[in-house]
């Protein structure tokens, strides 16, 4: 297979300070601007699927900072990392480094809610992501701020107005250009702080605000539509100055489970794990939060905050009268300040002390315990509508430019490393003129994660929740490699054949056990003398298989092994999955054929550059328009747009399955050229359906 | 909680569905209801014939079933089979093997049918007691499910049976289905049954909402345990109540047969003349006073042979007065009902100028039909009365104009003082209600009640599935409340295009 050029040697260049020659005169395949989660994600899986690829960052030292809560995962978002990672994606792994406090959410409501979920030292977790960065092959590194994007004529052959070249940076040196560019800028996009009356420019506290060139050239030359968001950050408190006594511990499992399909273990030790507190508001709290209202210019503006990780004042305002959990989160191993998750406010920094004061364990709090950037602000920043996106995340408009994160209205490092992912990969494919790939919402909450935000867009912060995904008892966290990582080498290009090799060795090994299990079939009196009372129900001559045993509550795969040693025990290792799979099984065959259906209609592509408004089949004037506006990607997104009626979705249909034809037809032959232009060079190229 | 039934059952009980075991051992499992939408394999049938006046009816089956019907109704054993062969049968009832009717019976072995599959058709006496007997009786067999919308063309599109061209027609097919059933579905919307329909969609939203909102949000915020015993709770009720109702078979609303015809228009137009001008008997009052009619009337009529439904309806105007208020807002209810709505517009209050005539109606029009209707011209009849009072030479002006312009629906002068130009209205009215009887979509009462049936059950399936997991994995327990909402959601037609569509994509095969 093809994975384009460079696979040799590792190529390490960090570079600090002006811009050199050499570098200029450099084409890169990818530039990824921004050192986030989705940003340093987008670099990797851009530089695996093979292409050359430069991340630049305003800070080389804050690459893999954690600039909010020090925690990865939960529910919904723990499927996020753990998909990530069958990708061979790096937060799950940094996760499992930098983990110190092991839980996995939901352990009693079913394994296909099941959310992992972990507390990170902020060190070790950026230094981890650091040093994966630093020793990936075709990847380099450069610290600078981005002044404009470079862009220039479209490919006629493509669909979109420009393409993009490269970029240049701030310090004015000549340009760098790259075929693909993957923007993962988060708040910093024309981003401003909050904090009691004062604003000033900035995504982030203590970094410069990016400059005003990016954002002009997305809204003016590129003419995308951005909206606008807010969110915010709680203040840092200093560990010594809690009471703990006024507080109740929570602690982590005992036995850490790691994120990554790789590991067996975390670094953490089991009794190394640091313990998170749990305390809650009071009256005075909300007694403050009234009183300072005329002091907060964040809270009184009307820009959309999630509704899911509120301010302080939000939720005090918005359910007055009730007490509201604030947990007390490590922040690193030798790290002397806690998180107080729950807390994030936009008062000054006078009233925000009053506040926390009035919260228990944090009576004896003193104003010279907070420094500056460990005080609670909020950020405004602007959003481009992800419905201008496709679903590779790439600018329908624009050849070569990707967006990944926070700059398309999702919140959260797993959502962002998650689309950081994606467009890295569909960056890294479109440099070497490889067809863009989707995830479907049938296979993945990353599909499910992006087919939300091209196809519907967003009001609020985006972010993962369980109940988004309708094919949730099928996209569970314990087969995300199942999955995505057989896919991901074969079709997408972006795993290591180590990973894949140990999921495929993962797949024969759990379909030999599952054989092995459905093989085994013996009446209920005979399953009853060998396990003992376990609850087999009494129903006369019904004969059962190991498979339906292990949908007993009280049958472990343990306990089939012991029966039968000879026949099970050589899969003891996946007794836990396997225990899974049974209960599931049924449930997921029932939903394999919706998941077909949707797969049907999201491989019929609908033409980016379609004039609906000229187009010669009969559809109202009202449904054109709503076409028009959204051009979704899909006929399957087309249908879930409001507004289009059962007939236009048939017209449609008709009308690109005649299309489509032709089109194969002429794209066949195009390929029958290139074939022979390339004389044998096979390439993965997958036909429009 | 143990799962009371083991796996090897609970799979056993997807094939006793799908194949032909006697239905009561379904009765055995806890998850008969597979989900309608997840198993489109099934056997469907449908009256493919108008309802109406007719000698004899036509009901379609076509699926994997089909022979078992012909066996169980027919008695056509495997050897008796003949390929499209007309045979006369007696057809039975499969449980209490009571002969429903004498007709002629047909095998079309796929793939050569309409729908390329297994096909087999009833051609019986056209009575409404018989069709619905036999309707009920293919019902009550294994595997058979009343047909969707335009199924059977979208499985005939699915063998390749249809050409591309054919799928132009389709999209307008399907639309016409989708209205058909909108309409159908807000009259049985509107009674007791509609609002215990409603009710019971709201409980279970309100349950699925608070399942996933534990499931999401109850490690991080405040959700209290309560809210699953609350869930427990509802969910038992809603059972309780489904299955009480589909046993009571008295409660099912006696359905209105016939085709809908609204007479509307604005106070003082003669509607209410109209009304008893058609049945040739004073059944509403009428007075010159506006706002007379204030409730609606209603009255079974013959036209020429085919059942109607005759409604007058209260003037539309805004009243200071509650009782005409409520009188106007049912008869905007009923227009929005109606297969066919007669426009009556008082001539001596059109614009004194001929030529300013249409664009006036169709003003007026838009301001009574509902706004999915506008368009749809045929369903609506505009009368212009009263032509006893103005001049014959602005009434022929008034024709001319009429017929230069286009867009409106067909239009009759009529006088119900003199009797002027009843009868070519009545030809009028006549051949409108002719063309919609010919669609057996504009009211087959007992297609949709077996409808009804088949989701409520699935409905209460599904939710045993939720009294299964509740306490071993809510994951699975909330899938069995989504699964009993989208079943229910099917009847209260609340999501019917979005529906429709996906009956669509699942049953065209697209991209091959």
């Amino acid at each position: 297979r093809g994975r384009g050029r460079g696979r040799g040697g590792v190529d390490v260049r960090v570079r600090c300070g002006p811009i050199s020659d050499h570098l200029a005169r450099h084409k890169y395949d990818v530039i990824v601007v921004g050192g986030g989660h989705a940003g340093t994600e987008a670099a990797a899986a851009a530089a695996r699927v093979g292409a050359e690829t430069l991340l630049v960052t305003q800070k080389i030292h804050t690459i893999g900072a954690l600039s909010c809560n020090p925690s990865l995962g939960g529910v919904g978002k723990g499927h996020l990392v753990k998909e990530v990672d069958a990708l061979d994606g790096l937060c799950g792994r940094a996760g499992d480094w930098a983990g110190i406090h092991f839980s996995i959410l939901n352990r009693r409501k079913g394994p296909a809610v099941w959310g992992p979920r972990a507390q990170l030292d902020r060190e070790l977790y950026r230094q981890f992501i650091q040093s994966e960065l630093l020793s990936t092959p075709r990847l380099t590194v450069l610290e600078g701020s981005v002044e404009e994007l470079l862009l220039t004529e479209p490919d006629p052959e493509e669909p979109g107005h420009h393409r993009v070249t490269g970029i240049r940076l701030a310090n004015g040196s000549q340009p760098v250009s790259a075929s693909s560019v993957v923007l993962t800028t988060g708040t910093f996009l024309s981003g401003s702080l909050f904090m009691g009356q004062t604003t000033s420019p900035g995504g982030r506290i203590g970094d410069a605000p990016s400059s005003a060139g990016l954002s002009h050239t997305l809204r003016e030359r590129l003419g995308l539509r951005v909206g606008r968001l807010r969110t915010g950050t709680p203040p840092r408190i200093v560990k010594d100055s809690v009471d703990f006594s006024l507080a109740s511990l929570h602690a982590p499992d005992k036995q850490p489970t790691p994120f990554s399909f790789l590991n067996t273990h975390t670094r953490c030790k089991p009794e190394e794990q640091l313990p998170c507190y749990l305390t809650h508001t009071t009256p005075g709290v909300e007694k403050v939060v009234r009183e300072s209202l005329h002091l907060n210019c964040h809270i009184q503006q009307d820009t959309k905050g999630p509704r899911y990780c509120p301010s302080i004042e939000s939720r005090v305002l918005r359910f007055p009268g009730r007490r509201h959990q604030v947990w007390l989160e490590p922040e690193g191993l030798t790290s002397d300040l806690l998180y107080p998750q729950g807390l994030s406010m936009t008062m000054p920094p006078d009233v925000q002390l009053c506040l926390i004061r009035e919260i228990p364990p944090l009576h004896r709090l003193f104003f010279f315990c907070m420094h500056r950037s460990e005080m609670c602000y909020g950020v405004q920043y602007d959003f481009v509508c992800p419905t201008q996106l496709s679903p590779a995340l790439q600018v329908k408009s624009t050849q070569g430019l990707f967006l990944a994160g926070q700059i398309n209205g999702t919140t959260g490092y797993e959502e962002a490393a998650a689309q950081g992912l994606w467009a890295g990969v569909n960056a890294g494919r479109w440099a070497l003129s490889m067809p863009p790939v989707a995830l479907s919402r049938t296979e993945s909450y990353i599909g499910v994660l992006i087919d939300d935000l091209v196809s519907r867009g967003v009001t609020e912060p985006y972010r993962m929740f369980t109940s988004r995904a309708e094919f949730r008892t099928s996209l569970r966290p314990d087969n995300a490699d199942l999955r995505l990582t057989l896919k991901g080498f074969e079709e997408v290009g972006c795993v290591s054949s180590l990973r894949y090799q140990e999921a495929v060795r993962v797949r024969d090994s759990l379909q030999d056990a599952l054989a092995a299990l459905q093989s085994l079939v013996l009446p209920t009196s005979s399953w009853k003398k060998i396990l003992g009372d376990v609850g087999i129900s009494e129903t006369k001559n019904s004969i059962l298989n190991g498979m339906d045993l292990l949908q007993y509550n009280n049958v472990s795969f343990e306990m089939l092994a012991s029966a039968f040693p000879e026949r099970f025990s050589p899969h003891l290792e996946f007794s836990q999955r396997l225990e899974i799979e049974a209960i599931y099984r049924p449930h997921c065959d029932l939903q394999r054929k919706e998941m077909e259906r949707i797969q049907r209609e999201e491989s019929l592509s609908l033409p980016p550059d379609m004039d609906y408004l000229s187009l010669p089949v009969s559809l109202s004037q009202e449904v054109r328009e709503i076409l028009d506006r959204v051009r979704p990607s899909t006929l399957g997104a087309a249908t879930r747009l409001q507004g289009m009626t059962p007939a236009a979705v048939v017209q449609l249909l008709s009308y690109v399955h005649q299309t489509g034809k032709k089109e194969r037809r002429s794209h066949r032959n195009q390929l029958d050229q290139k074939g022979r232009e390339e004389d044998g060079c096979t390439r993965n190229v997958v036909l429009p359906q | 909680m143990l799962p009371s039934i083991s796996a090897g059952i609970w799979r056993g009980a997807q094939h006793i569905l799908r194949t032909r075991v006697a239905p009561r051992r379904t009765g055995l499992c806890t998850c008969a209801g597979i989900p309608g939408e997840l198993c489109d394999a099934g056997t469907i049938f449908a009256l493919s014939s108008g309802h109406g006046r007719c000698g004899v009816a036509v009901v379609r089956v076509s699926g994997p079933a089909s022979t078992t019907a012909l066996r169980c109704m027919a008695g056509l054993t495997h050897s008796l089979l003949t390929p499209r062969t007309a045979l006369l049968r007696s057809i039975t009832d499969p449980q209490s093997k009571e002969v429903l009717d004498r007709g002629l019976v047909l095998w079309f072995p796929g793939p050569h049918s309409f729908t390329g599959e297994d096909s087999a058709e009833f051609h019986i006496h056209g009575g409404p007691a018989v069709i619905t007997a036999v309707l009920q009786a293919l019902g009550s067999l294994p595997g058979m499910r009343p047909a969707e919308a335009g199924e059977f063309t979208r499985r005939a599109f699915h063998a390749g049976k249809l050409g591309l061209t054919e799928v132009e027609g389709l999209g307008d097919l399907i639309h016409a289905e989708t209205e058909a059933q909108r309409r159908q579905a807000l009259r049985q919307m509107c009674g007791d049954l509609g609002r215990l329909y409603q009710d019971w969609t709201s409980r279970l939203k309100r349950c699925l909402a608070h399942v996933e909102a534990f499931i999401d949000f109850s490690e991080d915020e405040l959700i209290e345990d309560g809210v699953l015993n609350q869930v427990d709770t509802s969910v038992c009720d809603l059972q309780a109540e489904m299955e009480r109702h589909l046993k009571d078979e008295r409660r099912g609303e006696r359905l209105r047969s016939g085709v809908q015809v609204v007479i509307a228009g604005a106070t003082n137009a003669g509607k209410s003349s109209l009304l008893n001008t058609l049945c040739q008997r004073p059944a509403a009052i009428v007075s010159p006073i506006a706002g007379t009619t204030r409730d609606v009337v209603e009255t079974a009529l013959d036209i020429g042979g085919f059942p109607a439904v005759l409604s007058d309806t209260a003037g539309l105007r805004d009243s200071p007065d509650l009782v005409e208020r409520e009188g106007v807002r049912r008869a905007r209810e009923r227009v929005e009902q109606a297969d066919l709505t007669l426009v009556v517009v008082d001539c001596a209050q059109l614009p004194s100028d001929a030529q300013q005539a249409p664009a006036f109606l169709q003003g007026h029009l838009s301001s009574i039909l509902p706004t999915q209707e506008r368009s749809q011209t045929e369903r609506c009849l505009l009368v212009l009365n009263k032509t006893d009072l103005v001049s014959e030479e602005w009434r022929q002006q008034l024709e001319t104009e009429l017929r230069r312009s286009s867009g409106l629906p067909p239009v009759c002068l009529i006088s119900c003082q003199t009797n002027e130009g009843l009868q070519d209205f009545l030809a009028a009215l006549h051949s409108s209600i002719k063309a919609l009887c010919g669609d057996p979509l504009s009211g087959a009462p007992s297609l949709t009640q077996a409808r009804h049936r088949a989701h409520l059950q699935q409905c209460v399936a599904a939710l045993s599935q939720y009294h299964r997991y509740r306490d071993t994995d809510l994951a699975l327990a909330a899938e069995g409340v989504r699964l009993a909402l989208t079943s229910l959601g099917r009847i209260t037609g609340r999501v019917g295009a979005e529906e429709i569509l996906d009956i669509i994509f699942k049953d065209f095969c697209i991209g091959k």
